[in-house]
């Protein structure tokens, strides 16, 4: 027995140390550097590279800035984690931030990432759709939690097809790939984006996609949001971040090739896939609107048709559409060199 | 068996008996790896065992899946949820031992919280206890601390009441009755309860790890999953049992050190 | 008047055993609600008790479908529970008679079973599809390798001493098995029983999470989505409340076919 003591004791002794050591490393980042919680929209993808691209150039860091970046669970997700105060900042589905002010959620966007939505739809070549209105009476797999479904009723009502047409099949949101490969589902939605990540299951001449916004879907995507009271509490580090951040997007679109490879020191992403998927994204941030004004720019007929579009088509908004948005803390020096 | 009595089993059956977990393991991944060559299956579908060790070992030309980190990070919860849930696990068995009241209250409750799936409960965690370290680590403690309690429970119960009868005319306090009597009966269950532990903590640990986290061998094959990259995710597999054994052989040691008289009637 | 005296005696015992149980959930109950009250915790952080009643018996609760779900989750549940008993006891018959299977294959279900499924989820879904066959195959695949493992483990652990004699009195293998192993094991058995019907549930959960079109787990998701908490709370306890009647049942029967095991035996879960 008294041996048997020993070892317990020994063995805590250990533990005790782990433990302290763990939380001696979390203090020791803190210092001087104003700590900002980045909750990112999903699993890390392309559109994070930036990130990556200016903690590793220490971009933020000569900012001032902390970051600690958090992975996320859907757009709902990171509206309501902004909402409780447990993030600074977070990505979220613009459409979705709108609907959930709706519901008293206190989230405003102050940064856009895409220009255009890259919502799609997937389908085998061979399920015979050939415009979006075929997707009447097929199976659709998306995850309950994905921004798709939410706006799936807005779609709907474009392309002039009732809302529950479709059969919905809740998926895992890391089973996209493998619903429309294993062809248990007709449709599968997920952002044109993560195109590479189909191609590279199955043979891309088999397959295809519609984007929603070349049928109609014309609002902002996903974007930059915060809470009213970090806006009223810290301006400074929001104007900071997204200078910080905007720099970085910069950077990205002419050097997509670097950027994932920044990337993947700090994740273990596929890299070509991801490089793939960061060459779509730039077609939809190197628009014209982004070229003139800056890239993250808000414009507010951006907005206002987003608002129109939720409030036409998926719920009642009763806000005035300027409480949704705050412009001002956008890069003084708009980032347009690409 | 009856084969025990008469027979001297012969070398070869000793030389497997020894070491049949590690011969079986291997026996197993041979049979995998020639089943997925033979029927040609696709690497998305299923890859096989020699590929996914090669992503572990060797660096790959797409993907850095940083696996030292990784590692690094489950063992790290690993190590302080199968401690938290040991040391909690006992702690609150001998409390509901203790207790007769306490017991009657709190253990329809555990059996309650053990109905639940984990899976289902880690977004509320997540909600409440916040995103890191330590959620993995509750995470991995509410997955193995009813079969640790349960056994725990079982042993200091477990006692012969004669034994019981002749201390209580000694007139024993209920405290020396508990640290001299219980406690060392109930050493056997306690290591029996430790070994179910090891491969439920390192499944809670991954559990969590999968839903939200940016560190881990249960991020790694996250991460994997969206792109139907199976190789990593065997890979994080393999690497997340192997943790699990190795904690169970530590236990086994442990057991051998702390109650060295029960191994002397083993050799039969 | 002597039948009287026996239900009040019942209902004596019954309260005896559970009341203190019953007493202290009604109180925790009470001060989750007050908790939420007076601390104003929002409702998405932790509902109150109210509120996740509501969810389940108030008048907007059709629109949850509840049947639907408990209905499809428990056929689920009962398929795979069939599935892991027949095939999981037979294994484990197997691995106990001959020492071979034992060797070569307990180490390797022993690895599937530290394995958690829902890692597997995108895989299982390229596998086996979706749908309540799939599930039930999915829920069989988490509750089958612990069920193998407990019940192979209790038929093994017949008392050494019991053999020995046995065998002295020159008893062929069969009936060693068929007049000690089995009524010996029995206990084991049941308890391997009632432990797969909770992992047959959490495996049922499992499949719909992985691809499901309905079930506790389809609805828990689908809640998490519009962030209604109180239904979230409410899958989770229909979940546990049927944990608990299924284990409860199989209690029953247990102490109707095995009257004399002691409690004792319960040591893994």
């Amino acid at each position: 027995m008294k041996k048997g003591f020993i070892v317990i004791l020994l063995v805590l002794a250990a533990s005790v140390s782990l433990f302290a050591q763990g939380t001696k490393e979390a203090v020791a980042t803190e210092g001087q550097l104003e700590h900002v919680d980045l909750l990112l929209n999903w699993t890390i993808a392309a559109d994070h590279a930036p990130f990556y691209v200016a903690l590793k150039n220490g971009w933020y860091k000569d900012a001032g800035i902390d970051l600690n970046i958090i992975i996320g669970q859907g757009s709902g997700y990171s509206v309501t984690m902004i909402d409780a105060g447990k993030a600074d900042i977070a990505i979220a589905d613009a459409p979705v931030v709108f609907k959930y002010h709706e519901d008293g959620a206190d989230a405003k966007i102050i940064g856009t990432i895409f220009d255009k939505h890259p919502n799609a739809m997937y389908f085998y070549n061979d399920t015979g759709i050939k415009k979006p209105q075929d997707i009447v009476g097929k199976t659709v797999a998306v995850p309950a939690t994905d921004g798709h479904k939410v706006m799936w009723p807005a779609f709907a009502a474009m392309i002039g097809v009732p809302a529950d047409s479709v059969e919905f099949i809740n998926i895992d949101s890391t089973a996209k790939v493998s619903a429309l490969v294993s062809r248990n589902a007709d449709v599968v939605f997920e952002l044109l984006t993560g195109y590479p990540n189909f191609a590279a299951a199955t043979d891309p001449s088999t397959f295809s996609y519609f984007l929603w916004a070349d049928y109609g879907f014309q609002c902002y995507a996903h974007s930059y949001i915060t809470s009213s009271k970090t806006i009223a509490e810290r301006p400074e580090m929001l104007k900071k971040f997204l200078d910080v951040t905007y720099r970085a997007w910069e950077y990205c679109m002419n050097n997509p090739e670097d950027a994932i490879k920044i990337l993947a020191e700090y994740q273990p992403i596929n890299i070509t896939d991801l490089v793939a998927s960061l060459k779509i994204e730039q077609s939809f941030i190197m628009t014209d609107r982004f070229k003139e004004h800056g890239i993250g720019y808000i414009d507010p007929a951006g907005i206002q048709a987003t608002y129109d579009l939720v409030n036409t088509y998926q719920t009642e908004l009763h806000y005035d559409v300027n409480e949704i948005y705050d412009d001002s803390f956008l890069p003084e020096k708009p980032y347009t060199n690409f | 068996m009856k084969e025990s009595i008469n027979k001297k089993p012969n070398a070869f059956v000793k030389f497997f008996d020894k070491y049949q977990t590690v011969i079986s393991i291997l026996l197993f991944f041979l049979v995998w790896e020639l089943a997925v060559r033979i029927f040609h299956v696709s690497e998305a579908f299923l890859c096989t065992p020699s590929s996914a060790l090669k992503h572990l070992l060797f660096k790959q030309p797409d993907a850095d899946y940083h696996w030292k980190i990784n590692i690094t990070c489950t063992l790290y919860e690993f190590l302080l949820g199968f401690l938290a849930t040991a040391a909690g696990g006992i702690l609150l068995s001998v409390i509901l031992v203790w207790s007769k009241t306490v017991q009657k209250i709190v253990m329809p409750l555990f059996v309650f919280l053990n109905s639940m799936p984990i899976v289902a409960i880690t977004p509320l965690l997540i909600i409440w206890l916040g995103y890191g370290l330590h959620t993995n680590i509750f995470v991995a403690f509410l997955a193995s601390f009813f079969p640790m309690v349960i056994n725990t429970m079982a042993g200091l119960n477990s006692i012969d009441h004669d034994l019981l009868d002749l201390v209580d005319y000694l007139n024993a306090s209920k405290f020396q009755v508990f640290w001299k009597i219980r406690l060392p009966n109930a050493l056997p269950y306690i290591f029996s309860g430790l070994k179910i532990c090891s491969t439920l903590s390192v499944m809670g640990v991954i559990v969590g790890e999968l839903i939200a986290s940016d560190k881990g061998l249960g991020y790694v094959i996250a991460n994997s999953q969206k792109t139907m990259d199976t190789p990593p995710m065997f890979a994080s597999l393999i690497m997340m049992s192997l943790l699990g054994w190795a904690m169970y052989f530590v236990v086994c040691v442990l057991e051998r050190v702390c109650m060295p008289w029960k191994f002397v009637r083993q050799k039969k | 008047m002597i039948n009287e005296n026996k239900f009040l005696k019942k209902v004596r015992i019954f309260f005896s055993k559970y009341g203190l149980t019953l007493l202290a959930v009604v109180v925790l109950i009470v001060i989750w609600q007050l908790a939420v009250d007076l601390l104003h915790i929002k409702k998405y952080v932790l509902p109150s008790p109210k509120l996740v009643f509501e969810s389940l018996f108030g008048p907007k609760a059709y629109e949850n479908h509840w049947w639907k779900h408990i209905g499809t989750t428990v056929t689920e549940v009962l398929g795979s529970f069939i599935l892991t008993i027949v095939l999981g006891v037979l294994l484990a018959v197997f691995i106990s008679w001959n020492k071979w299977l034992n060797r070569l294959l307990m180490p390797v279900i022993v690895l599937f079973n530290s394995i958690p499924k829902i890692a597997l989820a995108p895989l299982f879904l390229l596998w086996f599809g979706y749908g309540v066959w799939p599930n039930i195959w999915i829920s069989f695949m988490v509750a089958f390798f612990p069920v193998v493992i407990n019940t192979a483990t209790g038929l093994m652990s017949v008392d050494d001493d019991l053999l020995d004699l046995v065998n002295y009195l020159d008893a062929s293998k069969a009936q060693v098995f068929m007049k000690i192993r089995i009524p010996n094991s029995l206990p084991y058995v049941f308890s391997a029983v009632k432990m797969s019907i909770t992992m047959c549930i959490v495996g049922s959960i499992v499949g719909e999470f992985v691809a499901s079109k309905s079930g506790i787990g389809f609805l828990l998701r689908d809640a998490q989505a519009r962030i209604d908490m109180p239904t979230m709370f409410a899958c989770l306890l229909v979940l546990a409340v049927l944990g608990m009647v299924c284990f409860g049942l199989l209690s029953l029967c247990e102490h109707l076919i095995l009257p004399w095991k002691s409690n004792r035996l319960e040591v893994e879960a």
